[in-house]
């Protein structure tokens, strides 16, 4: 028997925009909650803007980056300016399981659709905001950008060798990891509100969910009154491990050797050159204590090769190594199980978009379905969630509430 | 509450540290000697000790430790016990027990596998994330802090929260497969709708004009500070009324954010020279008074007396048996909660306690501490 999506029963407003918060509802989305975008015509969801000079293939309503984060929601555009909008806007959060924003702190409570306003109509409801640094604290209206947030949170001193400059992720890191803190709490809290009967405020903050996965470091600091070492690639566990210089331009090869027969077999695939003969390189002390000089051995033997040929020969004799791929090539990897697939949408080109990275034995998840056009739902959603009748929703598009 | 079996190595570990935060019964079953993760570095007061890793403190934190050496016949007999009392099971593989045998203890279990294949540095390198961090044309680096494995870890715990949540509303449980390998090209995915979209390569940008001309981490008295300056006309102008740089704000063209962009090296330069004056804590407190996006570039140190993380609750000062008063950093969820977590356990701290649970008495744990198989 085939069963139910997971979260069939659930409802999702969604007021959020750019990636924190879309990343989460997406997930959301993809259990199978009814996820309705809040948009406004006249400040849309900026996600991805296109850059002047960018040629794009495909649906042009929607930067690209929109595209695959919003799939699987719908739309519905509310004016929440006018008094009528912030109405209506009230009473689908009166209907909804959950809802999602990801504004700086008070933006909701300005808007009167803050957790007290929600909560007054709908005390089930699980309130979740994601803004930067939270609705509280020294640092609240602080504003906060990915960069920013890897700055402070220390991702860009955790990152490198001892006495390099900061050192960033080129993507929206801090996002993904403030997304998958807020799916996992919104689920946590579906379970607690059954024993509990009332919703739940979720005051997230971005910098918080990040600063959590450095958890330990800040720990070892607390206690050793030190910054932990910056180990750049290398482990503190095995050795030699590292990215290393291979012929092409800017062509590397990632090394971890875990074991000493692995350094005896990466000995041989290097030809064993005699640099590499050393008695202290046997055990993993000698390899750690003299790191420096080994790298530069396995570059001198790295550097003539292309890495696709280092990762092969070492790979065939059972040294841990993959070449550092760029995206083209991490699409093309045929052996590689791929997370990115196709999405069928007859408005547009055939575009990629990121599947969930697990399977379930039972449950299913909802098939892939294209982002919503801008309030292509309205009509439709004010009819599921409230039973507006036609007549009513004419009113609202007249009186410029739906726009 | 539910209750569940952690058998998590690296990759796992943050997952069941989230699920303890949400107030769930977490047992970690650990080998005699302890597991993996116990040593794992920096130590808390520098030396190597079972109970002095700062990733077993903070990552077990709220979680009970239950010693098995699954290798005897007597104590699988007890984790099989376990099983049928849980709701749960997460693990990297292999699973120490058959998961038929599992699965044939409790029958509606959820059982989540984590699938690592490599080591972190390779999985990045294979993942597409490798290529994008680090500086222009340098060598890229792994992100640090093993910051990689509390990745995969939230991708588990969202995994585990469903299927956790279908068990309770039907009764239902399952087995779920966790690839971290996927899960980290999943975090690739900007790069993908970037070359998919416009055929653009993202390449690793570095910390100066990554983000606007004017943008990134300076040097400054005591370490390193961020800002990103807006792209308009008017924030450069609000950046030039505070910085007051002569030859910079002689140059009309500089209005222009193309023309910044053409004089990046020239700008970026002057503005670390200017910066070096000042503290870190100094000149963001500056640049917030004046609305330009800035932050402090922070070590964990730093952050270990942060006062925003303070205020809010998610440092909070413990008394810890072996390092005194400290700022414990309860977590991201726990904290907005308002939960606190026990500290993480000592090897084996509730093995006599569960066993009690499970119905053994007192005669037995003895017999099986003689036997060393806990």
């Amino acid at each position: 028997m085939k069963s139910a999506l997971p979260l069939c029963k659930i409802r999702v407003l969604d007021f959020s925009h750019i990636l924190a918060g879309p990343f989460c509802t997406r997930l959301l989305a993809d259990f199978g909650a009814d996820v309705v975008k809040v948009e406004t015509r006249t400040r849309q969801d900026r996600m991805g803007a296109v850059k002047p000079g960018d040629r794009l293939k495909g649906r042009s309503d929607r930067p690209p980056a929109y595209l695959t984060t919003n799939r699987n929601k719908r739309s519905i555009t509310i004016n929440l300016k006018t008094d009528e909008g912030k109405n209506l806007a009230l009473k689908l959060a009166a209907t909804a399981d959950v809802v999602v924003e990801n504004f700086s702190a008070g933006v909701m409570d300005r808007l009167k659709l803050g957790y007290a306003h929600l909560k007054a109509v709908n005390p089930r409801i699980i309130y979740v905001a994601m803004s930067g640094y939270g609705h509280d604290g020294p640092r609240k209206d602080w504003t906060s950008m990915n960069m920013n947030l890897q700055a402070y949170t220390g991702l860009m001193m955790a990152t490198g060798a001892e006495g390099d400059a900061p050192t960033a992720i080129s993507n929206s890191w801090n996002d993904y990891i403030a997304g998958l803190h807020a799916c996992f709490g919104i689920l946590q809290a579906f379970s607690e509100r059954e024993v509990t009967r009332v919703g739940v405020n979720l005051d997230l903050s971005q910098f918080e969910c990040s600063v959590a996965t450095f958890g330990a470091l800040l720990l070892s600091s607390a206690v050793n009154g030190v910054p932990p070492p910056r180990l750049g690639s290398r482990s503190t566990h095995w050795a030699p491990q590292g990215v290393y210089r291979c012929a092409g331009k800017d062509d590397w090869c990632a090394i971890s050797v875990q074991k000493s027969d692995e350094w005896r077999a990466l000995v041989k695939a290097m030809g064993s050159p005699s640099w590499a003969a050393k008695t202290e390189y046997e055990t993993l002390v000698g390899r750690l204590k003299q790191h420096d000089e080994i790298d530069a051995g396995i570059e001198t033997w790295t550097g003539t090769l292309p890495a696709a040929e280092v990762e092969r020969s070492l790979k065939a004799a059972g040294v841990p190594a993959e070449r550092m791929r760029r995206i083209p090539e991490v699409l093309a990897d045929k052996n590689g199980a791929s997370v990115f697939r196709p999405l069928n949408d007859p408005r547009d080109q055939d575009r990629l978009v990121t599947e969930l990275p697990f399977k379930f034995s039972r449950s299913p998840v909802a098939p892939l379905s294209p982002a919503p056009g801008l309030g292509e739902h309205t009509r439709e959603v004010l009819r599921d969630w409230l039973g507006i009748d036609e007549k009513e929703i004419k009113r609202l598009e007249e009186n410029g509430t739906l726009q | 509450m539910s209750r569940i079996i952690d058998l998590t190595e690296h990759s796992g570990a943050y997952a069941a540290r989230l699920l303890a935060e949400t107030g769930h019964d977490v047992i970690r079953v650990e080998p005699p000697e302890g597991d993996p993760l116990r040593r794992l570095g920096p130590y808390l007061g520098g030396k190597p000790g079972l109970e002095k890793g700062s990733y077993h403190q903070f990552m077990n934190a709220g979680k009970r430790s239950l010693t098995l050496n699954l290798k005897s016949p007597a104590c699988r007999k007890i984790f099989l016990d376990l099983v049928k009392s849980a709701d749960a099971v997460i693990a990297n593989l292999p699973l120490p027990v058959d998961e038929a045998v599992l699965l044939e203890a409790r029958s509606n279990l959820v059982l989540i596998k984590i699938e690592d294949g490599e080591p972190e540095l390779c999985a990045v390198a294979r993942s597409g994330l490798l290529a994008i961090t680090g500086h222009p044309r340098e060598r890229p680096v792994l992100l640090g802090g093993h910051v990689v494995y509390a990745a995969i870890g939230l991708h588990v715990a969202v995994a585990a929260a469903v299927a956790l949540y279908v068990l309770k509303q039907t009764g239902a449980g399952q087995v779920v497969s966790v690839a971290a390998q996927q899960c980290l090209q999943a975090l690739a995915e900007q790069t993908m709708v970037a070359y998919t979209s416009t055929g653009k390569v993202t390449e690793r940008r570095g910390y100066r004009g990554a983000i606007t001309a004017v943008s990134g981490a300076f040097p400054c008295a005591d370490g390193y500070w961020m800002v990103s300056v807006p792209h308009t006309p008017e924030g450069w102008g609000k950046f030039m009324d505070w910085v007051k740089d002569p030859v910079l704000m002689e140059d009309k063209a500089l209005l222009d954010e193309a023309e910044r962009n053409a004089k990046k090296d020239l700008i970026l330069d002057r503005l670390e020279e200017w910066s070096k004056k000042f503290k870190k804590a100094e000149i963001v407190a500056e640049a917030q008074r004046r609305h330009i996006p800035a932050s402090p570039v922070s070590t964990a140190l730093d952050l270990a007396h942060d006062p925003q993380l303070i205020a809010r609750g998610f440092l909070t000062e413990i008394d810890h048996p072996l390092f005194g008063k400290i700022l414990f950093p309860v977590g991201a969820i726990a904290s907005v909660l308002g939960r606190k977590l026990e500290l993480a356990p000592r090897l084996g701290q509730h093995s006599a306690e569960i066993l009690a649970e499970l119905g053994y008495s007192a005669a037995d744990h003895q017999a099986l501490l003689k036997t060393m198989a806990m």
